[in-house]
């Protein structure tokens, strides 16, 4: 059906301009960040220090290839496994596991080192977590969680029709995979494949903490280092562009090779149970989840209570609370609106090329290095002439917009499409106008999608300040923030507190945020 | 900040140049000129009209823990001026953003950089000559630098728990010869100072071998982390035996943790200071002030905040008023000369991370 279902499609040019206006914008955006760099690059001697570009290449690209398709594989296996099995406190798992990505990296990494490291709980067995592995297996720990997450939403999605033939013809628990589960998956996975990829390729922190020392690195140590270090702002911007290149042909393939879901239904409760084999090994597999993914982030909790009495009588944390949930539910309602506009100007269009290229900004902005983009925005608010403690908050609202983006994209952008392809009959012989297509049709199925996405979006604007590093505004206060902080002033108890009630926050949201704005639409209709 | 950004322009009077003028004019005229004075003085404070100094440092310096608020009090009272001390990520990013913003710098003072990058600050020409007579101080060697003022150190060493390791090593070779289960965590010496100190330290105690050494500590690194409290964060963690740190860092836990239990490795080959340091901009339109503050900044009362605040030595011996806890200076520093770090750095870390790598 989706082939011949383009002509079905209805008219938005609205739709269209709008995908178009972001998207430039965006790359308008990244464009003006480089430019403003190079602009203040111009005075400076262009030589460059030997920087070993083929073998660091080499190490990122493989580290990132490793991270992206053991992720997947984890996220695919989990999602199937939490599809078809019920149990008490289900929700609560589910929230778990979707709040490691958005969770500060350090922190899941010290959660892991918790658990494997020498000292942790399972230190006697020996697991060498320092190195490529350690470095494969916290970005795993990150994102496979995460991919689940999303690919759960579209395993649920799955029109309660359809597995009642399948399970009428008595489908193999592989062929029911195969058949009914597959299709309603792969058009996800591209996207996913794209922002884990860029994620593990432009990873810093985790990479230096895990790696074991400089065999293992990623190119933005040496973006890093030639903006801090040397101050070669030329080298740094080459460097980005370097980065940029080679994260594109990841995000154009992708973008290109995402075939367009169908499915999409409320979900529904399941009667389909598989047996036998298949339901031992989704047991197995949610236990090796529940070890794996839950294990480190547990350990972050129980780490954290021995400082919660310090933290709670800080002032300092209640204003930084505060600061983190506002710029978070800002952000948040940016980040949906943005998806909307992005993932329905993308369904609108009938060529794949137009597809590609509305889609690939958002993308883009996650390929740009973190330095360059603290060093492009400092110099891009001071060339407008705007005072940084004006800018400082609407410079981290939009920067974590941007950021959470992608994430929206993979998570909105393919229920959109399937509605725009499944729907495009109905909506044109009921000659619907493009606000009733969306009110009357698109929000109702999508609203608890778009709750994961402020869910995420709230939860991303806990997670980083470092765009505004130069802007020095330490009255203007996040958690993490906080938490770097404490770190940096031997309040190791205080930070962890920190870290724990970032992660309570964040789970709260993601089990939260979801079913109220479901509830919400349902109540509506 | 919206003062770092609009810095007031008001003509700062500075009281002590006044009082002086009031002395050397005639008492004929110094009636009407005290009476200016005054008013200037009290229009000043009315109108909250006071000139503000504005002082670039790096985050945890500025922070509510570090000695940022405490400095900032202490010359308040007796500056009639406002102190805005505005913090960057790191010394090095405060250093950048002053480059960026060349001239047209809000900042008065650029607070936290260290000796081993004062060469470079030094070259970007950006920092006027402090022009203080420096006496009194209590650093490890005797301070001669025109344009840069100390504002506390410490030295580079690796620290450890004493009920976990019982003999620790005790130089550089003797860590080498430890068995490869015996691990220490360093720092990136291209993202934090106290992993380019390492590479200063292992160069300046064996000059030419320091890449054999660090061959040899290849299989003890567990990791480099970005930042210090990365690294010294695993160190808690009981991911290695000894951190990267300062022979300072055992204070911290024996006075604010009441925790007895850490101590730094002794190395025969003697230790690398690390000096943090304070310049005034040539672009600061607040020139005297900025200078008063430096002179400040040495003084027993300004040192006096920083040893629990930023777990470093005062620059200027403070007695008995320095925790006890705070350990004698070594025996034995090393130093390496200006020029040739600053010629030499890159080529240093490339020539540490290559024989690790």
């Amino acid at each position: 059906m989706p082939r011949s279902a383009d002509a079905t499609l209805p008219h938005r040019p609205l739709r269209l301009a709008g995908g178009a206006a972001i998207a430039l914008a965006i790359a308008a955006l990244i464009g003006t960040l480089f430019w403003a760099i190079l602009h203040a690059a111009a005075g400076q001697a262009a030589t460059g220090p030997g920087v070993d570009l083929g073998d660091l290449i080499y190490i990122t690209t493989l580290q990132a290839v490793l991270s992206t398709g053991l992720s997947l594989l984890a996220g695919v296996a989990l999602a199937w496994a939490l599809n078809r099995l019920r149990f008490h406190g289900r929700g609560l798992l589910i929230g778990l596991f979707a709040s490691a990505i958005v969770t500060p990296g350090l922190v899941v990494a010290f959660g892991l080192l918790s658990v494997w490291g020498r000292a942790g709980w399972l230190g006697f067995a020996g697991v060498p977590i320092f190195g490529l592995g350690g470095v494969v297996a916290a970005h795993v720990l990150l994102d496979g969680a995460f991919a689940a997450r999303i690919l759960l939403a579209r395993l649920d999605a799955i029109p309660a029709a359809r597995l009642k033939t399948g399970q009428s013809l008595g489908l193999t628990p592989w062929t029911r995979f195969a058949v009914i589960d597959w299709p309603a998956l792969r058009g996800t996975l591209p996207g996913l494949a794209a922002i884990i990829f860029l994620l593990a390729f432009t990873s810093f922190p985790i990479v230096l903490l895990l790696g074991g020392g400089p065999a293992v690195q990623t190119l933005e140590i040496a973006i890093y280092s030639a903006v801090r270090l040397d101050f070669n702002l030329g080298l740094a911007v080459q460097l980005a562009l370097i980065q940029i290149a080679l994260c594109a042909v990841i995000i154009l393939a992708s973008a290109a090779l995402a075939p367009i879901s169908a499915s999409l239904d409320r979900p529904a409760e399941p009667r389909w149970r598989d047996a036998g084999w298949a339901r031992a090994a989704q047991w197995l597999v949610l236990a090796l989840a529940l070890f794996g993914f839950a294990s480190p982030l547990l350990a972050t909790l129980l780490d954290g209570i021995a400082g919660l009495d310090s933290v709670l009588a800080q002032p300092a944390f209640w204003n930084a609370v505060w600061t983190s949930l506002w710029i978070g539910a800002v952000s948040a309602l940016l980040t949906l609106a943005l998806a909307l506009l992005i993932a329905t100007g993308r369904a609108a269009a009938s060529s794949r090329l137009a597809r590609v290229l509305l889609g690939a900004p958002a993308y883009a902005y996650l390929a740009v290095p973190a330095v360059t983009l603290s060093l492009g925005a400092f110099i891009l608010v001071r060339d407008l002439g705007i005072g940084p403690v004006v800018a400082a908050p609407a410079v981290v609202v939009i920067a974590n917009a941007l950021l959470s983006l992608p994430f929206a994209m993979a998570t909105l952008a393919p229920p959109v499409e399937a509605i725009a392809r499944s729907r495009g009959r109905l909506i044109r012989s009921l000659n619907l106008g493009g606000w009733r297509q969306f009110a009357e049709i698109e929000w109702p199925l999508l609203a608890r999608d778009a709750g994961l996405v402020v869910a995420l979006g709230f939860c991303f604007s806990l997670g980083d300040l470092g765009v505004i590093a130069l802007f020095g505004t330490q009255d203007f206060t996040t958690l993490p923030l906080l938490m770097v902080r404490a770190l940096g002033a031997y309040r190791t108890h205080d930070a962890a507190s920190i870290a724990a009630l970032m992660l309570v926050l964040t789970i709260a949201a993601f089990v939260l945020l979801p079913r109220l704005i479901g509830r919400l639409a349902d109540a509506r209709t | 900040m919206a003062r770092a950004a609009a810095p007031s322009r008001t003509i700062y009077v500075n009281p002590r140049r006044m009082a002086a003028t009031l002395k050397d004019t005639g008492m004929l005229r110094s009636a009407s000129l005290a009476l200016a004075a005054f008013l200037a003085l009290t229009a000043a404070a009315v109108a909250a009209d006071k000139p503000t100094l504005t002082i670039y440092t790096y985050d945890a310096f500025a922070a509510d823990y570090g000695p940022g608020p405490g400095l900032k009090a202490g010359f308040e009272k007796m500056c009639g001026c406002t102190v805005d001390i505005v913090a960057a990520d790191s010394s090095i990013g405060a250093l950048r953003k002053v480059q960026l913003e060349g001239a047209t710098t809000p900042a008065d003072i650029v607070l936290g950089l260290d000796t081993s990058v004062a060469g470079e600050a030094r070259a970007t020409g950006l920092f006027a000559p402090h022009g203080l007579t420096l006496t009194g101080l209590s650093l490890p060697a005797r301070w001669t630098d025109p344009d840069f003022v100390p504002v506390d150190f410490g030295y580079f060493a690796f620290v450890y728990d004493k009920t976990k390791v019982k003999v620790p090593p005790t130089s550089f070779e003797a860590l080498i010869k430890e068995p490869a289960s015996f691990k220490v965590v360093l720092e990136d010496p291209r993202s934090d100072t106290p992993g380019l100190g390492l590479v200063l330290w292992i160069k300046a105690a064996y000059g030419d071998r320091a890449p054999e050494i660090w061959a040899g500590l290849k299989p003890h690194i567990a990791t480099m982390a970005r930042s210090w409290s990365d690294a010294y964060g695993l160190f808690l963690k009981g991911e290695a035996d000894m951190a990267l740190s300062y022979t300072t860092s055992p204070a911290y836990h024996a006075i604010a943790e009441n925790n007895p239990n850490y101590a730094y490795a002794e190395f025969t080959e003697g230790f690398y200071p690390q000096i943090e340091i304070a310049g005034v901009l040539k672009s600061s339109a607040h020139q005297e002030l900025a200078k008063q503050f430096l002179g400040w900044l040495v003084t027993p009362e300004a040192q006096a905040v920083i040893p629990t605040t930023n777990w470093m030595y005062p620059v200027t011996a403070l007695g008995d008023k320095l925790p006890a806890a705070f350990p004698a200076a070594p025996a034995k520093v090393l130093s390496l000369d200006e020029n040739a770090i600053t010629a030499n750095k890159a080529a240093w870390i490339e020539e540490a991370l290559a024989a690790i790598r």
